[in-house]
C-alpha cells in the first residue's frame, strides 16, 4: 500500500508509565561517561521502523506502559512493533501495555524530529540529554515528525523466544570468583526483579559466594555485563549503564541477546548459557545483517 | 610492566606478550578490556585507543582500559606497547572552579579530620588535581589526589539525592556532581558558575586535565 503524507505532529493524549524517544544509540562518547544507550529491544525498534520505510535506528517511542496519541497531519503512518497503521486526521491511536515484553516500540513514518545530541537522538534521563526534552513523555506533549516521502509499508516481526536461555561469554573477572561460580550462573533459574530499568536489571535467586571483597576501584563497563556485588545477586547492565563500575564481572550477555534479555519483564525467569566467542560473533553477525543494516528511506512509486 | 621497546616488525609471537602481561580479555563479544600498564599516561592511552582503526569507543580507568568495536576486532598490541614508551603529554588544561563551601557534610568532615572548617577548605583548595578517570554518570570526573588529611571512607549510607553541582570527597578522590543524583560521597559545598556536562559539548573535565578549587567569598 502506498499512502501520501505530510509531516504533521503527534500529540500525546495520555500516557501511563515511562515513555521515551529512543533510537539505535550514540557510540563514541563513553570517554565522556555517556553510555551508547539505544533501544532496550533493538530488533523490535528495527521491525517497527523498517515496516514503515524508516532507517532501522530512526527515533521512535519506547513504551514501558501505555500511550494514546493522535496525529495532526491529514494522514499519519505509525507502526507498533512492526504492524503499520494509517491514522486519519485527529484519529486517536491507543497502545495498551504489553503483558509479554518489557517495552513496545511506536515508530512514525519519517521518524520523530528531535534534536541530535552527542551523535544520537535518544533520551538519557540522568542528565536530561536528548530525546524529547531529555525526559519521559507527558500528556499534551507535541512530537514533531520529520518530513518524508511516499513509502511502502509491510508487516515485520522480530521474535523473542521468552523461554530461551540467554547466551553469555565468561567475563574478565571470572577468576575473582570460586571455581564453581560459572556453574552457579548457568545452573540457576533467576527471576527478574522489579528493580529493573534502562540502567540495569537486578536478578533474584540463590546468591553467589564471592571469594574477595569489593575494593572500590572502578573498571570500564558495557551493556550486558553481569556484575556481582558482595551480597551475591547479579546485576545485568542495560543500555543506560554507568560507563564504569566497581563490582567484578562474571560474564557478559552476548550482543545478539541484549534485546531478548531486556524484553524479560519483572517476574520473568532467566537462565544463562555459556557460549564461545566464535558463536557469539556469528550470532551477532546474523542478527545485525537481518535487522541493523544502514538503510536509506525507501520511497514507494 | 613492559620494559623493552616494541616495534611493529616484531613477529606476532612476541607481541602476544603484551596481551598476556596486560590481561587483554573479551568484555562480551563487542569489547576488549586490559590492565593499564604502569607508567602509561592515561590521556596518551585514551587518545591512542580512540585513534585505532575499528574502535568505536574507548574508556580508560585507573586500573583497566576498554575498547568497543562492531565487527572487526581492533589490533591493540602495538598501540598499547607504543604508549609504554611514549613521552609525557603537555600539561592538561587547568580549570578553576569557585566553590561555596557550605555543604551538608562540611561540619562533620571538619570534626572527624580535626581540621576545622577553615582547615578543611584550605586543604581542599591547596592542591591542583588531575582528572584520573570519568565514570558513574556523564561528566563525572574523578579528581586526584586528595591530600591524606582529607581522606575519608564513603558515607555509610548514600543519599538518595545530592544536588547538581555538589563538590564532594571520598577516599583519595574529589568530584563535582554534574546533575542531581544519588551519592555516597561527603558533600563539602556547591560549585558556582560551573557546568560539568553540556548536551552539545559533553563532559567539561576531560582525562588528564587539571582542576583547582577556589573558595567563593
Amino acid at each position: 500500500m502506498n499512502h501520501p503524507t505530510d509531516a504533521g505532529t503527534l500529540v500525546v493524549d495520555s500516557v501511563r508509565g515511562p515513555a521515551f524517544v529512543q533510537d539505535g544509540g550514540r557510540a563514541g562518547f563513553m570517554h565522556h561517561a555517556v553510555p551508547p544507550g539505544g533501544a532496550m529491544i533493538p530488533e523490535r525498534l528495527a521491525a517497527s521502523n523498517r515496516s514503515i520505510g524508516n532507517a532501522w535506528n530512526a527515533p521512535a517511542i519506547e513504551l514501558f506502559g501505555g500511550i494514546s496519541l493522535h496525529g495532526t497531519g491529514s494522514s499519519t503512518i505509525v507502526s507498533l512493533d512492526g504492524e503499520p497503521h494509517v491514522l486519519g486526521p485527529g484519529e486517536v491511536f491507543a497502545v495498551l501495555p504489553s503483558h509479554e515484553v518489557s517495552a513496545r516500540y511506536l515508530a512514525v513514518a519519517g521518524g520523530f524530529d528531535v534534536p541530535r545530541r552527542l551523535g544520537g537522538y535518544g533520551t538519557l534521563v540522568s542528565v536530561a540529554l536528548g530525546g524529547f526534552d531529555g525526559r519521559s513523555l507527558r500528556r499534551g506533549d507535541v512530537l514533531s515528525v520529520s518530513p518524508h516521502g511516499r513509502r511502502a509499508v509491510r508487516v515485520m516481526s522480530a521474535s523473542l523466544e521468552p523461554a530461551r536461555s540467554i547466551r553469555v561469554l565468561a567475563g574478565p573477572d571470572v577468576a575473582r570468583f570460586a571455581p564453581d561460580a560459572l556453574d552457579w550462573l548457568t545452573g540457576t533459574t533467576f527471576t527478574v526483579t522489579a528493580t529493573t530499568d534502562r540502567i540495569g536489571a537486578r536478578l533474584d535467586g540463590p546468591a553467589c559466594t564471592r571469594i574477595d571483597a569489593d575494593d572500590g576501584a572502578s573498571s570500564p563497563m558495557v551493556r550486558g555485563a553481569i556484575e556481582v556485588p558482595a551480597e551475591g545477586h547479579p546485576i545485568v547492565l542495560g543500555p543506560d549503564h554507568p560507563t564504569t563500575g566497581g563490582y567484578p564481572v562474571i560474564a557478559v550477555v552476548v550482543r545478539a541477546d541484549h534485546g531478548a534479555f531486556a524484553a524479560r519483564r519483572p517476574g520473568a525467569s532467566v537462565r544463562f548459557a555459556s557460549v564461545r566467542l566464535v558463536e557469539a560473533r556469528a550470532a551477532w553477525r546474523e542478527l545485525a545483517h537481518r535487522w541493523f543494516q544502514v538503510e536509506t528511506v525507501s520511497d514507494g512509486p | 610492566m613492559i620494559t623493552r621497546r616494541h616495534s611493529r616488525s616484531e613477529p606476532a609471537g612476541r607481541s602476544s606478550e603484551v596481551s598476556w602481561r596486560c590481561e587483554l580479555r573479551p568484555l562480551g563479544d563487542g569489547a576488549l578490556r586490559f590492565s593499564v600498564p604502569s607508567g602509561v599516561d592515561a590521556r596518551v592511552l585514551l587518545d591512542a585507543l580512540r585513534a585505532t582503526p575499528g574502535v568505536l569507543d574507548a574508556v580508560v580507568t585507573e586500573r583497566h582500559a576498554s575498547v568497543c568495536f562492531d565487527e572487526a576486532v581492533p589490533d591493540l598490541e602495538a598501540v598499547i606497547a607504543a604508549t609504554v614508551s611514549a613521552g609525557r603529554p603537555p600539561e592538561g588544561r587547568l580549570h578553576t572552579i569557585r566553590v561555596r563551601y557550605d555543604g551538608l557534610d562540611l561540619d562533620a568532615i571538619a570534626e572527624v579530620t580535626g581540621l576545622g572548617r577553615a582547615g578543611v577548605i584550605a586543604v581542599h583548595t591547596g592542591v591542583v588535581y588531575t582528572v584520573r578517570s570519568l565514570g558513574f554518570m556523564p561528566g563525572f570526573a574523578y579528581l586526584g589526589d586528595l591530600p591524606t588529611a582529607l581522606r575519608l571512607p564513603r558515607r555509610a549510607s548514600p543519599r538518595a539525592r545530592v544536588p547538581a553541582g555538589s563538590v564532594a570527597i571520598a577516599g583519595s578522590r574529589t568530584a563535582v556532581y554534574p546533575a542531581e543524583s544519588p551519592g555516597g560521597w561527603h558533600v563539602m559545598g556547591l560549585a558556582l558558575d560551573f557546568v560539568a556536562f553540556d548536551s552539545t559539548r559533553g563532559a567539561t573535565l576531560q582525562l588528564g586535565e587539571r582542576v583547582r578549587f577556589e573558595a567563593a567569598p
